[in-house]
């Protein structure tokens, strides 16, 4: 996007609620835009998830339903199905619940168990019939949805990070999955038909101009041909799989390294979230927000990116999460260690 | 190397590898060079104390303090193996029939072909015998089909009214399936696995409680070499369980350390055998091929080697057979009918009787499928009798012991023609019909699930309670 004069991050509301830190949000896909109030998941180290109905009215959040007494630990990630109709959540109990909406109440309708300890992420594909849990097991699980929802089958336990890891999510658009770890590498998933099993077809580390300390999250854009990852090594690096003309095995275009964005961070990213404009926002462990966006004068065959904003204290601690509304482009929201989620409006 | 273990156990952390030259220590920051956000606030600082822990350790740990590897392979070692044969003990070796059928593929040979060569190679070296675990295996199976029929009677009384666990009844060879069962799944899947030994620790029973009389050597003399297709063997045959005490006519010649023996010593791969004929200056193709050792080898009078069908046991099958006998009196002489759910190592089988199922059995195979059959059976949505689970995807014949594929050979062309090559030179044959194991049920363990089958053919579970170390990396 092209960004004019002053970009403002302007605070609309804190909700408050959980007890403990935020670990994650969720914008319900389904909600929000056209006059529909949009809908916030947020889960903690209180063990619980929280739902957050924007009131239209009020011009405020109200915290519509609290999903208790099923998780025993924190909950690190939570996930929306693409109907809006499922909530996936993440647990360091072992666990991953699916929750069903219906009306204002949620109803835990599965419990998917396997892997050996902490949960760290889960991620729904884009047609949503595919669900991908990782854990500090180091390894990444694929389910497959049967009919309703309330039905899983494990489709693939994919061994191939050496340390935890720390995130899973699907592109935007085709069926590959890409997972972060704490060994600081980044590997790309894709189903081979020939073994009938998932694979990893691509491995990004320090030796493809990847990161040099452990990966914490990833983003994708909008069409899924960019992706933006950030790390403990004080880096957001973007990916480019666009305009590769080299094939890898069996038809996936390789991502490569086009840009690695140093010397804006001083602690640890530990959330990146790229909006459907364009605008890359960062939360780290300096309490900060920063958004980004491609620098429209860098040539066309080495992009660059710029910082567009820098929000100090956005938060009294780390800042875990933002996530850019996918209705409402310029709404966003933040989690944080203090145990408060923000809402911002973003001007420009 | 930990890649080598099955993916069960690579999940339930065996793979933690920390060898114990660095003291194996429990403290669960040791390596790291950098702190790691605590996710979780209000766990226990790590200790920092080095403790030496034994594989025995390994085996009775929930969580992880490191791979038993090394511990391992100081006990189950080629250099263990020299020392053995040096020794003065009588050195024997049970090869599996996918070992066989591996180094088959590695030297353009035939199963038989290498087997006889083998038998050359070792008995060259000072190996007194070397016997097939086919042989071994047909008393598995015939436990097998014995302990599912009471299985599927009990459960017939059952029916309707109580939840048995008696049926499911999911079989017991694999031993990464059985330590990931006991480890991470705990009590609840345990009544369903069959208790009946695999075909190693049936060999090495029948070996160290029988044969050895025959052979008029004591026990304790002899040292039992398995070779395997599966590194995870090794953990099997370092069980508790699987070690016995002699009793010498209450003499007390005999330190207790000394009267502590395992049914089977030592447990090398199929990798580890190609090793031991690379490193001998012996070209293995041009051997003689030796007459095979008939006291426990499915060798029949004409040379020819038998045996059942199946890469990994053949054990769905030949209960399959023997119900659809025995309890509707159905002979199935041709090939069975198994149907390809989700994936190739997702297989059924049914039988039908006027109309409705009355046999359902699957092959299960590797461990996303594990998870899927696991997950029914806790959610009691299982409706088979019976599964044949092995951790290793394509089974057994894919074990991690196994030789690689040729350069140029994908793996699934590679276990392609080890399905083929495995039966190239064996002939099908009825567990029931082999007159060695008729033999030895005849002079030492009576019938199928006698009360001798049942102390020398059959073991139990234990859950593994979670340690706190293994709560102790909780972050």
């Amino acid at each position: 996007m092209e960004v004019e004069g002053e970009v403002e991050l302007k605070e609309l509301c804190r909700l408050e609620g959980h007890t403990d830190r935020v670990w994650s949000l969720a914008w319900n896909p389904a909600a929000g835009g056209d006059g529909v109030p949009a809908v916030l998941a947020s889960c903690s180290g209180d063990k619980t998830v929280r739902i957050w109905r924007q009131n239209l009215a009020a011009d405020s959040w109200d915290c519509t339903a609290v999903l208790d007494e099923t998780h025993t630990r924190t909950v690190r990630s939570c996930a929306w199905s693409p109907s809006g109709r499922l909530l996936a959540t993440a647990s360091f109990d072992a666990t991953t619940a699916i929750w069903e909406n219906v009306g204002d109440d949620f109803e835990c309708v599965s419990t998917l168990e396997g892997h050996e300890n902490e949960v760290k992420s889960v991620s729904w594909n884009a047609s949503g019939s595919l669900l991908a849990t990782c854990s500090r097991d180091k390894s990444v699980w694929i389910w497959e949805v049967q009919s309703d929802g309330s039905e899983y089958d494990c489709v693939s336990v994919l061994q191939g990070h050496t340390q935890d890891v720390k995130m899973v999510q699907w592109h935007p658009v085709s069926d590959v999955l890409v997972s972060v770890s704490y060994d600081n590498s980044i590997k790309v998933w894709a189903e081979d038909g020939d073994i009938d099993d998932w694979r990893c077809v691509q491995t990004l580390e320090e030796s493809s101009g990847g990161h040099t300390s452990t990966v914490w999250a990833l983003s994708f854009n909008s069409n899924g041909d960019k992706m933006a990852t950030c790390s403990d090594d004080l880096t957001l690096k973007i990916w480019d799989t666009s305009g590769s003309f080299q094939i890898i095995d069996d038809g996936h275009s390789p991502w490569r390294h086009i840009c690695t964005l140093s010397g804006y961070h001083h602690r640890t990213l530990f959330s990146v979230d790229w909006s459907r404009e364009g605008i890359i926002a960062t939360g780290a462990a300096d309490d900060a927000i920063r958004l980004f966006v491609e620098d429209k004068h860098s040539p066309i065959d080495r992009p660059s990116y710029k910082m567009i904003l820098k929000k100090e204290k956005a938060h009294e601690m780390d800042v875990n999460a933002v996530r850019w509304n996918p209705k409402d482009p310029r709404l966003l929201a933040s989690a944080s260690d203090d145990g408060s989620i923000k809402i911002w409006q973003c001007s420009c | 190397m930990s890649e080598k273990f099955s993916p069960a156990l690579r999940l339930a952390d065996l793979n933690d590898f920390i060898a114990p030259s660095q003291g194996c220590i429990v403290s669960l920051q040791g390596g790291k060079t950098k702190q790691e956000r605590v996710e979780n606030a209000g766990s226990k600082p790590p200790q920092t104390d080095p403790v030496k822990i034994s594989l025995k350790d390994c085996l009775a740990c929930s969580g992880c303090i490191t791979s038993a590897e090394t511990v391992m392979l100081e006990k189950q070692s080629l250099d263990e193996f020299l020392s053995q044969i040096n020794s003065e003990k009588a050195v024997i070796v049970s090869l599996s029939p996918q070992s066989r059928a591996s180094l088959a593929a590695y030297f353009n040979l035939s199963p038989s072909q290498v087997f006889r060569k083998l038998t050359t190679f070792l008995k060259g070296m000072g190996v007194k015998a070397v016997f097939d675990t086919s042989c071994s295996r047909d008393i598995s199976l015939i436990e097998s089909c014995n302990e599912f029929i009471s299985r599927y009677k009990q459960n017939h009384v059952n029916d309707g009214r109580e939840h048995g666990s008696s049926i499911p009844m999911l079989s017991s060879a694999c031993p990464g399936w059985i330590c990931y069962a006991e480890k991470t799944l705990g009590s609840y899947i345990l009544p369903y696995i069959s208790s009946v030994k695999s075909p190693q620790q049936a060999m090495g029973a029948a070996i160290k409680h029988h044969i050895c009389e025959k052979m008029g050597i004591r026990p304790e003399s002899i040292y039992h070499v398995t070779v395997m297709p599966c590194y995870d063997k090794k953990l099997e045959a370092a069980r508790d369980d699987f070690v016995f005490s002699v009793d010498h006519d209450g003499e007390g010649r005999l330190t207790p350390a000394e009267l502590r023996i395992p049914e089977v010593d030592s447990v090398l791969t199929s990798g580890e055998i190609l090793d031991l004929i690379q490193s001998s200056s012996v070209d293995f193709e041009s051997l003689a091929e030796a007459p095979l050792d008939k006291l426990l080898t499915n060798v029949d009078e004409e040379g020819c080697l038998f045996g059942v069908n199946g890469g990994s046991g053949g054990y769905a099958e030949t209960v399959f057979r023997h119900a659809a006998k025995k309890l509707f009196g159905k002979e199935l002489p041709g090939p069975l009918d198994f149907r390809i759910l989700r994936n190739a190592d997702l297989q059924e089988l049914t039988l039908e009787v006027e109309g409705e199922v009355v046999l359902r059995f699957a092959l299960c195979y590797g461990f996303r499928n594990l998870q899927n059959i696991v997950r029914k059976i806790k959610i009691r949505k299982c409706d088979y009798h019976f599964i044949e689970i092995m951790a290793c995807p394509s089974g057994c014949l894919n074990g991690g012991g196994q030789l690689k594929p040729k350069t140029g050979q994908t793996v699934k062309e590679a276990i392609q023609s080890l399905q083929v090559l495995y039966m190239q030179d064996v002939a099908v044959a009825d567990p029931f019909d082999n007159p060695i194991v008729k033999g030895l049920y005849d002079e030492w363990l009576r019938f199928p699930g006698s009360e001798t089958a049942k102390k020398y053919m059959h073991t139990g579970y234990h859950p593994v309670l979670k340690s706190v170390s293994s709560n102790l990396q909780s972050w």
